[in-house]
């Protein structure tokens, strides 16, 4: 399960998304400034206030971190 | 492979280059670790690039993106971290660990936030200390925010900040701030921010997250407190130059010396254009139009050189 928490003004968020639609990866975007229950939720896991957080089955990879994401998702 | 020209940064300045070389068919590859560079961090709305009266940062981003698409040019997403010249090749090693070949380079990183050098700032980014007010400014909903930096920038920042914020504190550290006039208006209309000039931030503190900041007023040189859960530092930028620094010059800014009319450095086949280079006007039209030039003369180097 993939989990992306973002801001509608995010671009590395964008960057994120698109990169992952490219790998064909299923995921689920979070908008924390509008949900401010899953905003807590995102500060409480990844221990900062940065976006994109993103949630790939528990594991917690703060801002687009190719090199991370590419080897939770096994993505070349 | 060896490439004819590769492309650091996917701004204004690298996005109008790879357009120019995909119209020369060129063989050329885009690296950039985002695409949009600065653009598409810009907190508020461009109204000087012709062709739009008025386009957000990030729409803007997404149409160079769109253009890009349209010339079928793919950008490599990743990051340079070192240039080598052999012979007159250069070799680029990234960070996800490939090396490429090319004849030509045009560097277009533009520039990164200059950090603003008090205790506490490093240890608390993405603790409530922020770059990008575009992108993590929603995240302080009704909290109290400082913005450091009294220029255009810092009242941009500002102005976005009141949709989301409480209350804001901008603070400058010399005795007037300088953005225009109407970016003052704008921020005093929304009723959200309070000015102090003479305001020399001295640290941020907190637990896990920011909590205060304290700055030294330089006029009564007392020192006072602000209880903030966000600093978002706007005092400038410094050029993202320092992967080349063995092949070209810097001025006192760290920006790379160029020619003014080939943007080729003091190394041939290298070009650099945009923010990154000494140019005095950093817009998005100049960068764009540099971007175009290196591309140019980029194309005459390699037509020269080319086995």
């Amino acid at each position: 399960m993939v989990k992306i928490y973002t801001t509608p003004t995010c671009v590395y968020c964008k960057t994120l998304i698109e990169y992952l639609k490219k790998h064909s990866v299923d995921f689920e975007v979070i908008d924390v400034s509008k949900d401010e229950k899953q905003l807590e939720v995102m500060i409480k896991d990844s221990g900062q206030m940065g976006v994109p957080v993103v949630d790939i089955d528990g594991e917690i990879i703060v801002g687009f971190d190719k090199e991370k994401i590419d080897k939770l998702l096994k993505i070349n | 492979m060896i490439y004819d020209l590769i492309i650091i940064g996917a701004g204004p300045a690298g996005i109008s280059a790879a357009i120019y070389s995909a119209r020369q068919k060129l063989n050329f590859l885009i690296i950039s670790k985002d695409v949009g560079g600065q653009v598409a961090k810009k907190a508020v709305d461009i109204g000087n690039y012709p062709g739009f009266a008025k386009i957000s940062g990030p729409d803007l981003a997404k149409v160079f993106e769109e253009q890009l698409k349209e010339n079928e040019i793919e950008i490599a997403l990743d990051e340079v971290l070192k240039i080598e010249k052999k012979e007159n090749k250069f070799f680029i090693s990234t960070k996800s660990g490939n090396t490429y070949e090319t004849l030509a380079l045009i560097i277009a990183t533009g520039s990164d936030p200059r950090p603003l050098e008090v205790e506490g700032e490093k240890e608390f980014i993405g603790k409530g200390v922020s770059y990008c007010a575009l992108c993590d400014g929603p995240v302080f909903k009704n909290k109290t925010v400082a913005v450091i930096g009294g220029g255009n920038s810092g009242f941009e920042t500002a102005s976005f900040l009141s949709n989301y914020v409480s209350k804001i504190y901008i603070l400058e550290s010399s005795d007037k701030v300088i953005a225009d006039k109407e970016n003052q208006d704008i921020v005093l209309k929304l009723g959200k921010a309070e000015v102090t000039t003479n305001a020399k931030v001295l640290n941020i503190k907190g637990d896990n997250f920011v909590k205060s900041l304290t700055y030294k007023d330089t006029k009564s040189s007392q020192e006072k407190k602000l209880d903030v859960s966000g600093v978002f530092i706007e005092i400038g930028y410094l050029p993202a130059t320092a992967f080349v620094k063995n092949l070209v010059d810097f001025s006192d800014r760290d920006e790379i010396i160029t020619d003014l009319e080939t943007y080729v450095t003091k190394t041939p086949g290298i070009f650099a254009a945009g923010d990154c280079n000494k140019g005095k006007y950093k817009q998005i039209i100049a960068a764009a139009g540099e971007g175009a030039k290196a591309a140019l003369s980029a194309y005459d180097y390699i037509l020269k050189t080319k086995p």
